[in-house]
């Protein structure tokens, strides 16, 4: 207790004063913690509180941030090519900065991220991992990380899932996202070693193939006996949908408690209709994160919103249209800046996400009201459409079509502006006149000003289909055969025998 | 006159031993919400144990008795506040208790049995509070028999071996919150210290938590048992009790361990012995 004790002060020392973590330490309340939910069962609140982020009045938060921006600006002007740069070019001291000159200076873009990544990164740093991105909206882009930032973050990442519930020690976990998601995939593996939790990194293979992997039943001592964690994208979710609902699949198939969906805009229709073959198993939003910024995210409170915890960096709403920060019930992007002690190799200030969200029209009443916040994410904004009438975001398209049971999940579609609005193409079961009547009825519902639809049975007419990343599949050597057996009817995959042999031999 | 010693001090234990067990099912302690008593815990207080006599022995005398006063001050408190709730009424209570100490201590005298009556029942509720602040943070009944298997140990060379526990006695006996539960019957004081009787406390604790309702009374039983005998031979100077109360609590752990198997955490105790509110009616299976 002793051990916990000192590792608490030693972790609120490095949330208070911004200073270094100890990895150890952190290990250590992960121990401490197992410990107290195996012996009394539960982690009282009290235990979360402890080690939650400071709740700041907001002159004090904007001096802790502000102090932090500094420290933050400072460093990146002395060790990084692309900051020095910068601050040489506005004869801007960063210890010397406002809280108002944060707004002024330049937003760091997407692109010059991409295009010169080394240019980012400390000169003092040891990097460890280069993690790339999905590369979703274009070029994938690469971000380095030292080892003491990873045993941070997955130490981080298991006392979240600690506090919220999310992994048990019992849990099979199967990671279905991209190998290339290298970030997420090995934090999420190292907070469940942390855990003692089983993880599987099942990748993005064909969905028949995934579908039999949660279907098997393991025997293993202490352990679940079916997978009861899926850590997955929500396109990917919606093939495994389609898929399993076409083999034959049912929920009793299955031992699935939690679907953590994320990385893309979640659908409540999604949520819905993952119970047709998942049954009970929760569909989960795991909040708001990105490479680029890790681990600065959002987190979810109970009325939607996406709260950034205020020592781990600076959020700014930044309206594209106006150029300045939104105002209350505006539209903008996440332009988030990662704070020390949480990032030490690649430094971003005011880093545009180009992620889509509106800034809260009224004063916060949720329990996480404490916290910058944001509405959920819109989508992006090179994938949004402007128009006449104003612009369309990814989410209303998605919302609207993944409620419809005429549209297979997940949703493919385009939309591109044309005179008076949009022009939406979507992939449907049927192109018949009552489907179209829905469509277009869900579209309006969501404000989508539609003047042409096009409904299309095959996904390869789309015109502009939308980038999903449930379609990052990861090839096989020969395809799953699927055999169902009638005693147990459980269900089976074999492999194909190899016809091909590597190596040409 | 002599039996009243006896019978004071070794119904002072049993006080403190049954206080204990009934506190144990009424009242939860604010206990650190991370973190359980475990073997570094253990590592840690052992040589706390080893220091702190000599801490105190080299200390200046207000100084000790300054650090008698705060560690009894805090541990009163939580003793008090699940109890009384409100804060108001817990510092009351417990300023109160700790006034009637040093007053009777300044106006009567350490020697006198007026200050040990107030001594003994400020003890008797310390013991009761530590022992259930170890038992309610988790510590194991391995963790308690390993203790009191290094304190038989520790007590020979530092009881029998060495002058150590008695200087310390003579030491700290001159001071109001002496760590010793005592009565003077006219033919020199009869007493049992501290830490003997909250291992005796809190052994039956974690043994019930461990192994059920019928470990934690048979634990509840020997441990008095052996102190009265003990109390009750003709000894002279200064007896390790724990010589004997050691090796009892390690064969009663080894005898319930190979019995009934693994210990119970305090989750699984709740579960299959869950706390009974006042005024709240038994179920069947409970009343069966």
């Amino acid at each position: 207790m002793l051990e916990t004790a000192l590792a608490q002060l030693r972790f609120a020392a490095s949330l208070v004063f911004g200073m270094r973590f100890s990895p150890r330490s952190l290990e250590q309340l992960v121990d401490s913690l197992r410990a107290t939910q195996h012996e009394f069962g539960t982690i009282g609140s009290e235990g979360a509180t402890l080690l939650g982020g400071p709740t700041l009045d907001e002159e004090t938060r904007r001096a802790m941030q502000l102090r932090r921006f500094r420290t933050q600006a400072g460093r990146a002007a002395r060790e990084t090519a692309y900051y020095r740069r910068l601050f040489e070019h506005l004869t801007l001291d960063p210890a010397r900065l406002r809280y108002e000159d944060i707004a002024h200076l330049p937003l760091t873009p997407k692109e010059d991220l991409r295009a010169d990544p080394d240019a980012f990164v400390c000169h003092t740093a040891r990097p460890y991992v280069r993690a790339l991105t999905t590369g979703t909206t274009g070029w994938p882009t690469s971000i380095l990380f030292s080892e003491y930032e990873l045993r941070v973050y997955c130490a981080l990442t298991a006392l979240s899932a600690l506090f919220s519930g999310d992994l048990e020690p019992e849990d099979i976990v199967q990671i279905s996202t991209s190998t290339r998601g290298t970030l997420g995939n090995v934090c999420l593996a190292g907070a469940c070693a942390h855990l003692g939790a089983m993880v599987s990194l099942a990748g993005v293979v064909e969905p028949a193939h995934t579908l039999a992997l949660l279907a098997e039943k393991r025997h293993l001592a202490g352990k679940k006996p079916h997978t009861s964690v899926l850590y997955t994208y929500p396109s990917y979710l919606g093939e495994l949908i389609e898929c399993g609902l076409r083999l034959g699949y049912r929920p009793a198939d299955f031992g699935l408690e939690r679907i953590f969906v994320g990385g893309e805009v979640v659908t409540e229709g999604l949520k819905v209709r993952s119970q047709q073959l998942f049954g009970p198993a929760r569909v989960l939003e795991g909040g708001y994160g990105m490479t680029e910024i890790w681990p600065f995210g959002g987190r979810l409170c109970e009325t939607g919103h996406l709260h950034f915890e205020v020592s781990q960096g600076l959020l700014e709403v930044y309206n594209f249209e106006t150029a300045t920060p939104a105002l209350p019930g505006e539209i903008g992007t996440i332009v988030a800046t990662p704070f020390p002690p949480y990032r030490e190799t690649t430094l971003v200030l005011r880093y545009d996400t180009g992620d889509v969200v509106r800034a809260p029209a009224t004063p916060l009443t949720c329990s996480l009201r404490h916290q910058p916040a944001t509405s959920p994410l819109l989508g992006k904004l090179s994938l949004s459409v402007r128009h006449e009438q104003g612009w369309t975001y990814p989410r209303q398209l998605a919302e609207a079509l993944e409620a419809l049971a005429a549209v297979p999940l997940p949703a493919r579609y385009g939309c591109w502006a044309v005179p008076g609005g949009v022009a939406v193409e979507v992939v449907v079961r049927d192109d018949s006149p009552g489907a179209r009547r829905r469509i277009e009825t869900s579209l309006e519902e969501q404000g989508v000003p539609v003047r042409e639809l096009h409904l299309l049975e095959d996904r390869r007419q789309l015109q502009h289909p939308m980038p999903l990343r449930g379609d990052l599949r990861e090839q096989a050597f020969s395809p799953p055969v699927l055999d169902r057996t009638a005693t147990n009817k459980a269900i089976v995959l074999q492999w194909q025998p190899e016809e091909t042999r590597i190596g040409g031999q | 006159m002599q039996y009243l010693s006896y019978a004071v001090v070794l119904g002072g234990a049993v006080c403190a031993i049954l206080g204990g067990w009934a506190y144990f099912r009424r009242y939860q302690v604010s206990r650190p919400p991370i973190g359980v008593f475990n073997l570094k815990d253990l590592a840690l207080m052992v040589l706390f144990i080893i220091l702190v006599p000599f801490l105190y022995l080299v200390l200046p005398t207000w100084l000790a008795a300054g650090l008698l006063l705060l560690a009894a001050l805090s541990v009163l408190y939580f003793t008090w506040e699940p109890v009384l709730h409100a804060r108001r009424a817990t510092w009351l209570a417990v300023c109160a208790l700790l006034t009637a100490d040093l007053g009777t201590a300044f106006l009567l005298g350490v020697r006198s049995n007026g200050f040990f009556a107030v001594n003994d029942a400020v003890l008797v509720m310390v013991v009761v509070g530590i022992s259930n602040l170890w038992a309610q943070s988790g510590m194991k009944a391995r963790d308690a028999a390993l203790l009191g298997a290094f304190l038989a140990v520790y007590d020979v060379l530092a009881t029998s071996q060495l002058p150590l526990t008695s200087t310390l006695f003579a030491h700290l006996a001159g001071l109001p919150l002496a760590p010793l539960l005592s009565w003077d019957s006219g033919r020199g004081a009869l007493g049992i210290g501290l830490g003997d009787l909250l291992l005796a406390t809190v052994f039956p604790l974690v043994l019930r938590k461990a192994f059920g309702r019928s470990a934690g009374i048979i634990a509840m039983v020997l441990a008095p048992g052996a102190m009265g005998m003990l109390l009750a031979l003709p000894l002279q100077g200064v007896f390790p009790v724990m010589v004997v109360l050691g090796p009892l609590m390690g064969l009663q752990y080894l005898f319930w361990r190979r019995y009934r198997g693994q210990e119970r955490t305090t989750w699984q105790y709740f579960q299959e012995d869950p706390l009974r509110r006042r005024g709240q009616q038994l179920t069947p299976q409970q009343a069966g």
